[in-house]
């Protein structure tokens, strides 16, 4: 095999595995609409993980890089839906569509990580913070103001040619740049920076620049799962990406612990699917009336359990599930492990 | 004679109305082995900061390899041949000895833009170019991707890296330390491996902030071998600051003396050591009171004294 | 020329507001190095506090003087307990952790009082928003021309509060032993501390001092806007805070400037474009600021200690 293959490996090996997944399990809507939602948020976890846990940043507004990649990916879509590249056959064509569409959301939620990104993360300390919070809060004004995005109702009618392939390919790849950055000098820069910013500069790296870079990159993938979004759900609205939605995932950084991929992913399948199930417990167990007034008050009373779970992981227990460590460092030493980005 | 490598002059910097540091000349040359002392608070951190670009000087000039610092960016200055280490160790605590020497090698691949011309691009600029920062971002997109892509390049590069590192840890004989995470190490080996890491970045001037500090005799010794070692062998020029006396006059050939951001004496140590604004300011009552020695009736008597053991 | 004026007015009137609040921020960085995101909550708890002691007070449309009193000072000493509570238990037992632990933790406080807010059992009060009592009835106070410029009472008499409560603010800072711990706390904590300042018991003091200003701070507002809910301090919250970093955090008469500022940019923009952009112009303020004078107005970017 070519030397320059090695590193594509990976790659074709999920592009097969999945593609037998969705043979096996595509046809069936519900089971594909939760493992898309699930997958969505397993990529904005792992993304936020590359700029809040590698280097020690904090964004929280997630949600409205997400919201760009809905809305320029779902808007794209939704413009090309009559139109079809000539001598391919429709689905293909559909689906070639979709894959611009998807690098475009993702293109438009970078450049907009690298406007907010630039002024901020020039300055130390907690800026990012707000700005990232600011910026989520204007992409919702300019989306309630705006015509062509439907202000407060949102878009409807977009293509739905997501499938489970297409959004566990993504979670591939998020998890994959992850891995390589954190097995790069790159991931070690950012390491470094999140450990001491002073040092990390006197040791000649350009730490404003790393960071920036860390936050396109994330910017990019959020901008990647909110195209996804857009295209498996029946309405996209300024109501799915608040301020909520942002927490939601620092949230799931957070709990899994600052810095470890595998615990972002472990978080953010469990606080996707616990208020699920919840929520279908109480409907099959209360009956109508009853169960949908709970199943609602699940639904209400998971904010506020969000946050005091924030405090009290910070009281308790600050490293999360698995502080830096990845899954594999906590399994028995017989087992063999994968290959270690940082030894 | 070597070309002069480092230079600062008249430079001074305010601190809210605080002249932490005024009218500092120094020169480091290849070869060089100076030091830099001073009792507290005298300005010593102060002036490290200023050469690194950690604070910008509000009055004179810094030059490195001939190129003036003033305002840049501490990882540029680092990036024309200046590394240093910290007083209060500032490694990467949660990395490995390993990876806080990797860190510092910086990736020797052959950019997208020549880095010489890069640096031709600012020194032209006198400083800042957007041009030149446009194409250091876009080398460093390029050297994502190629990590991002796992190239054959870029896993030779790595293997290189590592290499130099172990390297670098070996001279430093922390080799077996090498998987450790840096804040477990016991405090001397913590020292030693700064500077590993510091020599990581290639430079051609070193900047040792207390690098003795808290270590005990023999680490001290062993510590004024490894310094002069060290200066040969990557052909250095090196500033040491420094409290114990005896390690200063061992080693350094040529001493600067500061105090409340003044420069009052330099020279030979011997000189330096007689001097009487020296021993008025630094080897003064307040001093050998500070450190348990018995306080001379007067300060002319006190030139006898052999400064702290 | 008078739309000019009135806008002008109304501005001010927004901005002392934003001042108060950004002054809580102001303080609690100056001190901590802490965005402590949770104040703007604070302000909210405070807000709602104030409507339930009007709402014992039966208070519809006519209040007595007293009354008007009691209800501030009732809100402001609770939220005074409830700064000391969140200091005590959330944040001194980070003090010496990353300072990123502290700010999780700030934003946990936050969402949690913002959203738990707005359930509805016990004695919470649901995400609906409530018509805050009109305690100061409204009168024009002053009136230009025909009708062309209005002063409100209420602008008039929120104003002399907030003027009042800064005055009292400055002087404490610079002219009492409080006010001078404070600011060696804020320059060095752990030095302050060698130097037998008690620095658990003045932090504790900033946090009381601030939340007190926000309660005082929401009650103005309710009395402009006489809307109030659960999500108001997230949002009047974040405008204090831009209003702080405009001014330079930490800097005690920066955030009074950048309040000011704030509302009177907000108020224009509002007048001469359309109120749906209102939110929108604050973190389009701070983007700016941030890019060219991050240090704000009156503040510069201190260098890190190395």
């Amino acid at each position: 095999m070519p030397a320059w293959l090695r590193g594509l490996v990976p790659v074709l090996i999920a592009i097969a595995v999945l593609a037998v997944l969705q043979l096996l399990l595509g046809h069936l809507p519900f089971f594909v609409y939760l493992a898309s939602i699930v997958g969505v948020n397993v990529i904005l976890a792992v993304s936020l993980n590359i700029v809040n846990g590698m280097t020690g940043q904090f964004s929280i507004g997630h949600a409205g890089f997400m919201a760009v990649g809905a809305y320029t990916a779902g808007k794209l879509s939704f413009l090309l839906k009559d139109v079809a590249i000539a001598g391919l056959p429709a689905v293909v064509s559909d689906q070639v569509q979709f894959l611009g569409t998807l690098l475009a959301g993702g293109a438009a939620a970078a450049i907009c990580g690298f406007i907010v990104g630039l002024p901020s993360l020039r300055l130390r300390g907690d800026y990012l913070a707000i700005v990232t919070l600011g910026f989520g809060e204007i992409i919702r004004v300019i989306v309630q103001n705006m015509e062509v995005f439907g202000r407060a109702l949102g878009l409807s009618g977009i293509p739905q040619t997501s499938s489970l392939f297409a959004v566990w390919f993504c979670v591939f790849l998020v998890v994959l740049v992850a891995r390589r950055i954190v097995g790069s000098t790159h991931g070690r820069s950012l390491w470094a920076i999140r450990e001491d910013e002073v040092a990390a500069e006197a040791m000649g790296v350009n730490t404003t620049g790393y960071k920036v870079r860390a936050f396109v990159i994330s910017s990019f993938f959020a901008g990647v799962a909110g195209g996804l979004f857009a295209h498996f759900v029946p309405i996209i609205n300024p109501g799915s990406f608040t301020f909520v939605k942002s927490i939601e995932v620092v949230v799931m950084v957070v709990l899994g612990g600052l810095g470890s991929t595998t615990g972002a992913i472990v978080a953010a399948v469990i606080l996707t699917l616990l208020p699920e199930a919840l929520r279908t417990l109480f409907l099959q167990l209360g009956g109508l009336g009853a169960g949908v007034s709970l199943a609602q008050k699940v639904d209400q009373i998971r904010m506020p359990v969000y946050g005091i779970l924030l405090v009290v992981l910070m009281l308790v227990r600050p490293q999360g599930l698995f502080g830096t460590r990845e899954v594999w460092d906590l399994l028995p030493r017989w087992i063999p492990r994968a290959r270690k980005g940082l030894t | 004679m070597s070309e002069c490598l480092l230079q600062a002059s008249q430079v001074g910097i305010d601190f809210g109305g605080l002249r932490a540091l005024r009218g500092f000349d120094l020169e480091v040359r290849n070869g060089d082995l100076k030091g830099l002392i001073g009792p507290n608070g005298a300005g010593k951190t102060t002036a490290f900061n200023l050469l690194t670009g950690v604070y910008v000087p509000t009055h004179g000039e810094i030059r490195m390899c001939g190129e003036r610092v003033n305002g840049r960016p501490p990882h540029q200055i680092n990036h024309l041949g200046l590394a240093r280490t910290f007083q209060n160790i500032r490694l990467f605590r949660v990395l490995s000895a390993l990876d806080n020497v990797r860190v510092a090698c910086l990736s020797e691949a052959r950019p997208l833009f020549p880095r010489e011309r890069i640096a031709a691009l600012r020194r032209r600029a006198g400083g800042s170019s957007p041009v030149a920062s446009m194409m250091d971002a876009l080398n460093n997109y390029v050297d994502w991707w190629r990590a991002l892509l796992l190239t054959p390049g870029f896993q030779e590069e790595e293997q290189e890296i590592t290499r130099r590192a172990d390297e670098l840890l070996a001279v430093m004989g922390l080799s077996h330390r090498r998987n450790e995470e840096a804040r477990n190490l016991p405090y001397g080996e913590q020292r030693r491996l700064e500077i590993a890491r510091a020599l990581g970045t290639r430079p051609r001037v070193l900047l040792l902030d207390e690098p003795a500090a808290g270590m005990n005799t023999r680490e001290k010794a062993d510590l004024m071998v490894l310094i002069r070692q060290l200066r040969d062998q990557f052909s250095l020029g090196i500033l040491v600051i420094e409290h114990d006396m005896k390690l200063v006059m061992g080693i350094c050939e040529d001493i600067t003396v500061l105090d409340h951001g003044v420069t009052i004496a330099r020279g030979a140590p011997e000189g330096v050591r007689q001097d009487p604004k020296v021993i008025e300011a630094y080897l003064g009552d307040s001093y050998l009171a500070a450190h348990g020695m018995p306080v001379p009736p007067s300060p002319s008597n006190s030139t006898s004294e052999t400064p702290a053991p | 020329m008078s739309d000019f004026a009135q806008h002008l007015i109304n501005g001010v009137a927004a901005g002392t507001i934003y001042a108060l609040v950004a002054l809580g921020y102001t303080m609690v960085y100056g001190v901590l190095k802490l965005i402590n995101f949770a104040h703007g909550d604070v302000m909210m708890v405070g807000t709602f506090l104030g409507y339930g002691v009007a709402q014992k007070l039966g208070y519809e449309h006519q209040s007595s003087l007293w009354g008007v009193l009691a209800i501030f000072l009732a809100a402001m000493a609770a939220c005074a307990v409830m700064g000391f509570l969140m200091e005590r238990f959330a944040y001194r037992p980070l003090r010496d952790k990353p300072r990123l632990t502290a700010l999780i933790t700030a934003i946990g406080i936050s969402f949690t009082l913002s959203y738990g807010f707005q359930l509805d059992f016990g004695p919470l009060p649901g995400a609906a928003p409530r018509a805050f009592p009109e305690i100061i009835a409204p009168r024009e106070w002053l009136i230009i021309g025909d009708r062309a410029v209005v002063i409100w009472n209420w602008q008039v008499i929120s104003l002399a509060i907030a003027i009042g409560l800064m005055l009292i603010l400055q002087a404490l800072v610079y002219r009492t032993r409080f006010g001078r711990a404070m600011r060696a706390v804020s320059f060095d904590h752990r030095t302050a501390a060698l130097m037998g300042i008690p620095v658990d018991r003045i932090i504790a003091l900033t946090f009381m001092l601030g939340s007190a200003l926000a309660a005082g701070a929401g009650i103005l507002y309710a009395i402009k806007d006489t809307a109030i809910q659960p999500l108001m301090g997230l949002y009047v919250g974040l405008k204090a805070f831009v209003a702080a970093v405009i001014g330079g955090i930490g800097n005690v008469p920066g955030a009074v400037v950048g309040g000011l500022l704030l509302g009177l940019v907000e108020e224009f923009v509002v007048g001469y474009s359309s109120s749906s952009w209102r939110d929108a112009v604050a973190f389009g303020f701070l983007i700016v600021v941030l890019l060219v004078r991050p240090g704000g107005l009156f503040g510069r970017v201190a260098a890190e200690k190395v």
